[in-house]
């Protein structure tokens, strides 16, 4: 009798249902495609902030000594070390090898007394400031910005003028063959600039730094496993002979709070999705309870107990929450896909977790929200909802 | 405490506001008595049903039914209670619009004990609606949903039925059908209580109660009660 009650309040009030459906399904769906993104962005804006820069810097044993001046980091450009190129894809083998999204070799070396960096010219970094052209070919070069002329000398054509920034500002720069020839160091880089995928420390991280034998073997692990900026950085530089990788801070850090800004953002976005779909399927709910006021005192009338009512209409409402969150699994996954594509330009992964979390949350929504409803109507005073005229 | 069906001591219900609904009535009503309340409209009779039911609370005196003080019963008390005890007739019949006839009659079942259809048909034959027991109540007339409701007050086999303004909806053909449902239960044996303003229907009764303004006015046992030839329609009976 129970579900012949379920079924007939389906099969013949199906407008109302429907309504109920789709109040879930929309709410469901925007919490899915929020999730969905939340879930992506990290990984997704850490490839963005690549454009910071690159947050390891790959050098020589014994040239690690950053120095800075006015916040500038001068160690490369005082490097007297250097490393063999050959080395590097060594990187694509270690622990850590798909967080590296890019290596960038740089070679500085002088030429009558002017710095003369050598680097990938098909990496144009983003924040650089160019007037001029982009030297393609390997004779041209582009001179910083603090860079009066051209020495006499030199055997290249400048095509344009940079503004970095950085170290860069007061060197020559030319593709990296070019100046391994020029300083004839072949095969010789004096440098690498390493984008990887790294997440924000914490508190682990911080436990780790203070006492790394202060952490659980569960902690350690959990350490370990994650790509704390100075993991990654201890991993490279293992996988380098005579190497030393450090961590640059001012990228990483800012890196850091981008990305538990956006983190914290899409959360409360998250919350705030959540708890307007439920405030929504509530109102659709309650106006569909109170219109069946007499049906509920009827039922007490006959002598049903409060909680045979209770079950029955939240059960009626969890079904119809869980079609609707089985239905938002699907369109919230295509939402976040088209968040994530429209926002980055890129694909984003399917969560097959969400498909099973939509349901039930959308089971959980409607539940909640048919409660008050229906616990509101059984204290009302069911004789005169019977008995009015 | 005592074998009456119902019994009201100084039972009154009041609103905030100081509408006294109901002003402490004393009354008893004995096993097998088929009552009438009756009275102007606002003068109490839902109340006094409301109060007997146990869908409202008096606030104050007493009331004991079947022996058993209700007075203070919680919501759940009160309609296991009234499950096993009473069956409800309302003027606007509350049937559950998304069930057919017989599936509204095995809801009561359902909530009572056990559902069993053929029974709920043989009380729809009872009513003489066996053709439109899978018939939805927008499908029905008036007095059709009214026979309905009857079947579904009877199916438990309820020693009290309350009935309130069960014929203020209903044409004279259907009206008569309900009266021969009274009476045949009255001859059975039920404790029948019946709040109407309808003369013929209180006439039928073997006890009048006048109500005015919430007060017991008049208490009076009519000489003739049981079947009147003059109106039976030969309705079938219940069994
Ligand atoms: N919820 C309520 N609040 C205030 N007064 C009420 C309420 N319900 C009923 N009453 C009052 O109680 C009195 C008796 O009502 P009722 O028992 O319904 O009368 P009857 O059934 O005889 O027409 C009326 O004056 C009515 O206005
Ligand atoms: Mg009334």
């Amino acid at each position: 009798m129970f579900f012949r009650l379920l079924l007939e309040s389906f099969a013949r009030r199906r407008s109302r249902k429907v309504l109920a459906v789709l109040a879930v399904w929309l709410g469901v769906s925007l919490v899915i495609g929020l999730l969905t993104l939340s879930l992506d962005v990290g990984d997704k804006m850490n490839r963005e902030l690549r454009s910071f820069g690159a947050n390891i810097k790959l050098e020589p044993a014994g040239a690690a000594l950053p120095v800075r001046v006015g916040g500038y980091e001068l160690a490369a450009a005082v490097n007297t070390g250097y490393l063999n190129e050959s080395k590097l894809p060594a990187l694509k083998t270690i622990f850590w090898a798909n967080n590296i999204l890019d290596v960038s070799p740089r070679l500085w070396t002088k030429l009558d007394g002017v710095p003369l960096l050598g680097m990938d010219l098909h990496r144009r970094p983003a924040y650089w400031k160019l007037t001029g052209a982009w030297p393609t070919a390997p004779d041209e070069c582009l001179l910083g910005a603090t860079v009066k002329a051209l020495p006499a000398n030199v055997p290249l054509r400048v095509t344009g003028t940079v503004t970095t920034g950085g170290t860069e500002d007061g060197a020559i720069i030319a593709a990296l063959p070019t100046v391994q020839k020029l300083a004839d160091l072949p095969g010789q880089i004096s440098e690498a600039d390493i984008s990887a995928l790294i997440t924000p420390e914490n508190k682990l991280a911080d436990k780790y730094h203070l006492d790394p034998k202060s952490l659980t073997p569960a902690e350690y692990e959990r350490w370990a496993c994650t790509p704390y900026p100075g993991t990654v950085a201890a991993d490279i530089q293992d996988a380098v002979p005579g190497s030393v990788a450090r961590v640059v801070r001012r990228v990483s850090e800012s890196q850091g709070v981008v990305l538990t800004r956006i983190g914290g953002l899409l959360t409360l976005l998250d919350l705030l999705a959540a708890v307007a779909c439920t405030l929504s399927v509530m109102g659709v709910l309650t106006s569909a309870v109170l219109e069946r006021r007499t049906e509920v005192a009827l039922l007490r009338a006959i002598g049903a107990q409060q909680g045979n009512v209770l079950h029955l209409f939240v059960s009626e409402a969890g079904l119809l929450g869980f079609i609707g969150g089985a239905m938002a699994g699907v369109t919230g996954l295509l939402l976040g896909r088209w968040l994530l594509h429209a926002v980055f330009g890129s694909q984003a992964e399917t969560h097959v977790v969400l498909l099973l979390l939509a349901p039930l949350l959308g089971l959980l929504v409607a539940v909640v929200a048919s409660a008050l409803p229906i616990l509101h109507t059984l204290r009302q005073e069911t004789a005169q909802v019977l008995h009015g005229n | 405490m005592n074998n009456s069906a119902v019994v009201l001591e100084n039972a009154g219900r009041a609103y905030p506001g100081g509408v006294h609904a109901l002003d402490s009535v004393s009354l008893r009503i004995e096993t097998g008595e088929w009552v009438a309340l009756m009275g102007p409209s606002g003068s109490g009779k839902t109340t006094l049903l409301n109060l007997v039911d146990g869908l409202d609370h008096p606030t104050s005196g007493r009331i004991w039914v079947l022996g058993r003080d209700t007075t203070e019963f919680r919501a759940d008390d009160a309609a296991t209670f009234r499950r096993e005890t009473m069956g409800l007739i309302f003027q606007q019949f509350h049937l559950i619009p998304y069930l057919t006839a017989v599936e509204n009659v095995m809801l009561a079942q359902y909530y009572h004990s056990l559902v069993d259809k053929g029974e709920a048909m043989r009380a729809l034959e009872a009513v003489q609606l066996t053709e439109r027991a899978h018939h939805l109540p927008s499908q029905l007339s008036g007095g059709e949903q009214q026979r309905v409701c009857i079947a579904r007050a009877l199916i438990n086999d309820p020693k009290i039925i309350l009935a309130d303004e069960p014929t203020a909806n209903l044409d004279e053909v259907n009206e008569a059908k309900v009266f021969e449902v009274f009476r045949t239960l009255h001859q059975q044996g039920k404790t029948i209580l019946i709040a109407t303003h309808d003369p013929t229907l209180g006439g039928l009764a073997q006890r009048k109660i006048m109500l005015r303004h919430g007060r017991l006015v008049e208490d009076r046992y009519s000489g003739s009660s049981g079947p009147r030839p003059a109106r039976s329609l030969g309705v079938a009976t219940t069994s």
